[in-house]
């Protein structure tokens, strides 16, 4: 449990962040200067910021960095470029088991010997966990770990950082509303001008604070059916869904999926021919209008969000507590990791 | 020991004293941010002040025995020599990125191991660079040196005062010789420092 009660005044605002993290792993979202990185700065002790921090009932904030034990790995990763890459993962320590357990875990091996100019982006973000994780942090704060990473490896990253959170560190991260990285994350926490704006389940807050309509939908027990192409899942709350077979065949279970808003159908009466395998019934709990589209939120077992233009609105005439039946094609759904 | 060799060795014995102070106190400096400007500008006086008033200082204040000595000598050099070596260390550090040092101490460093691990292999380029260049402030010390150690030849003559002593006693071609050893000198170490600094930046750069 991290407890954090910060006061920071920053060049345009003061960073005032007042919450206690007790999820496993916390995205720290937010829009470009809104203080997540000061916040993190702050949490490892390199911005003197009044107020108090503690991890587990220990408070933290009147220590040195040093003393912290707090891991973090800024975004541009800041390798020692003097040291080569067992010099960089060393520094935080002389444990030998730990040193051979994290090079096995994050397949360092290969690399211990290169200098670090000579890394990938991906390999840098690797030995930077590595270098962290030496110290054995009771928390360890990773800035954007996926900013500077290409499409095509980010998952191999985030497969590395789904390793780490298996080992049990709490992690805090900041995210620039990257889904891919918000798949690791159970709780998620908004800052906005130093202001903490939200906090709370993964897909609750991303969906208000991120300009775009997504829901997110961890699934599980897969209930593979290759001759149909289609797997069954059932989401962490309770939906049963239909996706894609080639899609999710060979992925890891539990899985994280995410389908735009703007890619749900939304019907006035159950639609009787339609291609789509996902039909929900649901019931519109909350109605937004913006700019010509409108957004809506609709329980069915869980929340869903979707975005359809204003005029679909009106004919379908919704508003809050209309029964409505949503479509989710099952090829609308992206893995997410 | 003829002058040339003997102002090679002053100069080196005092940048030998001189060097760690200027590095602690630069790495003070470095650290404290704006608090450390009362430093810097402190460091700075002897660069502003006339030679002639630093050394009146000095024989005020060195004991009677130490005065019209080799020693006197290595501490007038040295104190000369102190604000150039000082800034040229300022400049060094300023130059590796801070946030290494940031770093290292949330990987469990206190903030002298993190500086002897991280920043002063960062800068060494840097730092090589600015004791030449207050090795070389030390060859050519002439003001405070005069004061306080005289110009005694074969005990406190160093080049700087063997040229003077030649000029004024009309031993023009002496000076002239005198004149070619040191430029000799201080082109090439001179030389060397500008190819560390322009390595260092270039280092920090990439």
């Amino acid at each position: 449990m991290i407890e954090i009660d910060v006061h920071l005044p920053l060049a345009h605002f003061t960073l005032q962040a007042h919450c206690t993290l007790t999820a496993k792993v916390t995205a720290l979202a937010g829009p470009s200067g809104s203080g997540k990185t000061s916040l993190v700065e702050s949490i490892a002790g390199l911005r003197p910021a009044t107020g108090r921090i503690a991890i587990d009932g220990v408070t933290i904030s009147d220590l040195p960095p040093e003393r912290r034990a707090v891991g973090y790995v800024p975004q541009d990763v800041a390798l020692f470029p003097h040291l080569d890459v067992r010099g960089n993962v060393r520094f935080g320590g002389h444990d030998e088991g730990r040193f051979e357990t994290l090079v096995t875990m994050l397949e360092l091996e290969p690399l211990l010997r290169r200098a670090t100019v000579s890394l990938s982006g991906g390999e840098r973000q690797r030995v930077a966990l590595a270098r962290a994780l030496m110290t054995q942090p009771r928390l360890l704060l990773l800035d954007e770990p996926l900013a500077s990473i290409d499409q095509p490896l980010r998952e191999r990253i985030l497969l590395f950082l789904r390793r780490v959170r298996d080992t049990g560190v709490p992690m805090l991260y900041v995210t620039h509303q990257s889904f891919e990285a918000l798949a690791l994350a159970t709780d998620c926490l908004v800052l906005r001008n130093g202001a903490i704006a939200a906090h709370g389940p993964v897909a609750e807050v991303l969906g208000e604070f991120s300009g775009e309509v997504e829901n997110l939908f961890e699934v599980d027990d897969p209930r593979h059916d290759p001759e149909r192409g289609i797997t069954r899942v059932t989401t962490s709350g309770g939906l049963e869904l239909v996706l894609p077979y080639d899609a999710v065949a060979g992925a890891t279970f539990p899985l994280v999926v995410r389908i735009s808003g703007e890619e749900i159908v939304v019907f006035g009466a159950r639609p009787e021919s339609i291609s789509s395998r996902n039909v929900i019934a649901a019931e519109v709990i909350d109605v937004r209008e913006r700019e010509g589209v409108v957004d809506l939120t609709a329980s069915a077992t869980q929340p869903i969000r979707i975005r359809i233009t204003r005029a679909a609105a009106d004919d379908l005439g919704i508003r809050a507590g209309s029964r409505v039946w949503l479509a989710l094609r099952s090829r609308s759904f992206r893995v997410v990791g | 020991m003829s002058v040339v060799p003997f102002t090679l060795l002053i100069a080196a014995a005092s940048t030998a004293v001189i060097a760690p102070i200027a590095l602690a106190l630069a790495a003070w400096s470095w650290r404290a941010g704006v608090r450390g400007a009362v430093i810097d500008t402190i460091a700075m006086l002897p660069l502003v002040l006339p030679p002639t008033a630093v050394g009146f200082m000095l024989l005020s204040v060195l004991p009677r025995p130490i005065v019209f000595t080799p020693a006197a000598v290595v501490i007038a050099c040295g104190v000369m020599s102190f604000p150039l070596m000082f800034t040229a260390f300022r400049v060094a550090l300023e130059t590796t990125d801070r946030r290494y040092f940031d770093l290292a101490r949330t990987l469990g460093a206190t903030p002298a191991r993190a500086f002897a691990r991280v920043t002063l292999p960062l800068a060494w380029r840097g730092l090589l660079s600015a004791l030449l260049l207050g090795y070389c402030r030390a060859i050519g010390e002439f003001g405070a040196t005069i004061l306080v150690a005289g110009n005694i030849p074969g005990r406190t003559q160093t080049l700087a005062l063997a040229i003077y002593e030649r000029v004024q006693s009309g031993r023009d071609h002496e000076a002239a010789l005198l004149v070619s050893y040191v430029m000799l000198i201080a082109l090439s170490l001179a030389g060397l420092s500008t190819m560390l600094i322009h390595r260092q930046r270039k280092r920090m750069a990439a």
